[in-house]
């Protein structure tokens, strides 16, 4: 039998370090890092007027990467190999729709400043395609608001909150209007850190990566409409 | 060559084949970025938080890249285990791995630092198992959807967050009764406190020694048993890399053999990481599913590394702090049996978030 240290062998810096180690433990254990994105999305968006200038509703483009795309279309047969036509991914894209319900179809509105919740039925006019070169799905759909909106300002904000899924725009064609009054005019603002070139080398990303975090940006993309 | 040369030589191996693993992996993720892919937009979390987060999202989109061109290129496969391996260690540090669970049971429980490695090990080979199983069975065998797919991991959720809330609840109950024990051993009589403590489960257990006629005792006693083999008066068995020799196969089992332990690698080895699938039914869809496999428990072995290094930790710092509460009996037993108690209360708290939701667990796809 080894003799014990008796407890006045206790010294103070003992202590610091149980209690270091312990902090060192609870931080790595409880600071669940958020999930990092599995899935892209290149959007387009586009802002839907009545005759009256109001605006029904927003139609979404997205395209899907080609791993999250093949994952997606997992199951699925094309009659032509590799080919899926609109017909036979259109089970798919009523599932999507209606898993996107739970996401509150990561489309969150502001009219007129202030955030308006719940604010789009059920999607309308959804279908996917697929691209055989690219390997790439595309959801199309519609959200009509429940109540057309006439605003003076429209924010539209398209992210996903646990940034599972990482929405970026479109570089040409990020957003369009659709029968809007002349004075109505978007601008669309994408969220930062998207001018990677993919000549870039690991080192380089990280550099650039770590620049970014800590400044308070966020990953949404905003679509301001105005129609003063 | 002597025993001792041999595990020298091995000692200094495993580090440079860790280097060199990193290497090619940190050049192939230079490779492009795939279709529809880009380099993420880091959230606003900063420090240590957004820099793993950031690290993950750039070694997934480069284990994409690595898949995309192994259909082409057959050396890019060296390439693929390296960047699985990183991402393994990053990704671990993220939600859904249970390393909280393991390190907690840890603490809880008299253990080794070599049984937390083998358990942080066979949990995250058990991961990867079930990332093939469901993929396996699911995708190839039945050709099912990714929908399907999903649903299939949320039961298995359920369960698995079951499974730990209920390793928690019985963990506290024994460990909760060994504290109030101790406590009132320390104010009745304090010298016989040790005894009371030391010996409380016995006589329902045997220490490990019999073999218990069914599970249900199995699982009482599998953290119970653990008391019977208190080394109280020894040095504790704390520092890895002072020991020149490998953990022996009989020396990891532990007292008590396999079976201890094995809730809670099971309960956080079921849940498969939603990227492992991904990247499986993607590595299906390029007609590469072998090297998918491999590359999902490359990864396992990552997640591994990282969890057995949090365990460590662990274990660690509680065999220090045993070390210097002292005596088995008075206030350092109490304050131990308080240790284990709060950890085991610990465990209960995260299956209880993770089943309710209010903790960060991975979402799996859209559909």
């Amino acid at each position: 039998m080894k003799a014990t240290p008796a407890m006045h062998d206790l010294r103070p810096r003992h202590w610091i370090k149980i209690l270091l180690s312990l902090l060192a433990w609870i931080s790595v254990t409880t600071v669940t890092a958020q999930a990092h994105p599995h899935v892209w999305a290149t959007i387009q968006t586009e802002l839907l007027f009545a005759p009256d200038g109001a605006v029904t509703g927003v139609r979404h483009i997205w395209t899907f990467d080609d791993m999250y795309s093949a994952f997606a279309t997992t199951g699925f047969k094309a009659k032509v190999k590799g080919q899926f036509t609109r017909q036979e991914l259109q089970p798919l894209a009523q599932v999507n729709v209606e898993s996107l319900k739970d996401f509150a179809f990561f489309t969150f509105a502001r009219i007129d400043g202030k955030t308006k919740r719940d604010a789009f039925n059920n999607p309308v006019d959804y279908w996917l395609d697929y691209d055989a070169k690219s390997k790439q799905l595309t959801l199309h759909f519609t959200l009509p608001f429940k109540n057309p909106v006439a605003v003076k300002q429209l924010l539209i904000e398209v992210y996903d909150p646990e940034f599972f899924v990482d929405f970026g725009p479109d570089e040409k064609d990020p957003v369009k209007l659709i029968g809007a009054p002349p004075q109505c005019t978007v601008t669309a603002e994408k969220p930062p850190d998207q001018n990677f070139t993919s000549s870039q080398s690991l080192s380089q990303m990280f550099t650039n990566a770590e620049a970014n975090i800590g400044m308070g940006m966020n990953f949404s993309n905003k679509i301001l409409l105005k129609c003063p | 060559m002597t025993r001792t040369h041999k595990h020298r030589l091995r000692q200094a191996l495993l580090p440079a084949v860790v280097i060199a693993i990193m290497l090619v992996g940190a050049h192939s993720a230079s490779a492009q970025f795939g279709a529809g892919m880009r380099p993420s937009a880091v959230s606003g979390i900063g420090g240590v938080a957004g820099w793993l987060l950031a690290k993950q999202a750039a070694f997934y989109t480069a284990l994409a890249a690595m898949l995309r061109s192994a259909k082409v290129d057959g050396s890019a496969l060296w390439g693929l285990m390296g960047i699985s391996f990183l991402y393994g260690i990053f990704h671990a540090a993220g939600p859904g791995h249970g390393k909280a669970v393991i390190s907690s049971y840890l603490l809880a429980n008299e253990e080794t630092w070599r049984r937390g490695i083998a358990l942080s090990f066979a949990s995250a080979m058990m991961q990867s198992l079930t990332a093939v199983a469901i993929v396996g069975i699911a995708a190839v065998l039945l050709g099912a959807t990714a929908k399907i797919m999903g649903d299939t991991v949320r039961i298995i959720e359920i369960v698995s967050y079951g499974l730990i809330v209920a390793l928690g609840a019985r963990l506290l109950w024994v460990k909760g009764r060994g504290f109030v024990s101790a406590l009132h051993a320390l104010k009745a009589e304090p010298a016989s406190a040790g005894a009371a403590a030391g010996n409380h489960y016995d006589a329902v257990c045997q220490c490990g020694h019999g073999h218990p006629p069914d599970l249900a005792v199995a699982f009482a006693c599998e953290s119970a048993g653990s008391h019977c083999h208190v080394h109280e008066l020894e040095e504790p068995d704390v520092l890895p890399w002072g020991h020149a020799h490998g953990p022996e196969p009989q020396e990891l089992a532990g007292p008590g053999g396999w079976r201890r332990g094995l809730s809670a690698v099971v309960a956080v080895g079921l849940r498969p990481c939603s990227g492992a699938i991904i990247v499986l039914v993607f590595a299906l869809a390029q007609g590469l599913l072998w090297a998918g496999i491999a590359s999902t428990f490359v990864m396992g072995f990552g997640t591994a590394v990282t969890v057995a290094a949090i365990a460590t930790l662990a274990v660690g710092t509680k065999a220090l702090a045993k070390r210097l509460a002292g005596r088995p009996l008075g206030y350092g037993s109490v304050l131990m049996r308080g240790v284990e108690a709060g950890a085991a209360a610990l465990i209960l708290a995260f299956g209880v978030l993770l089943l309710t939701g209010y903790m960060a667990s991975e979402r799996m796809g859209l559909f």
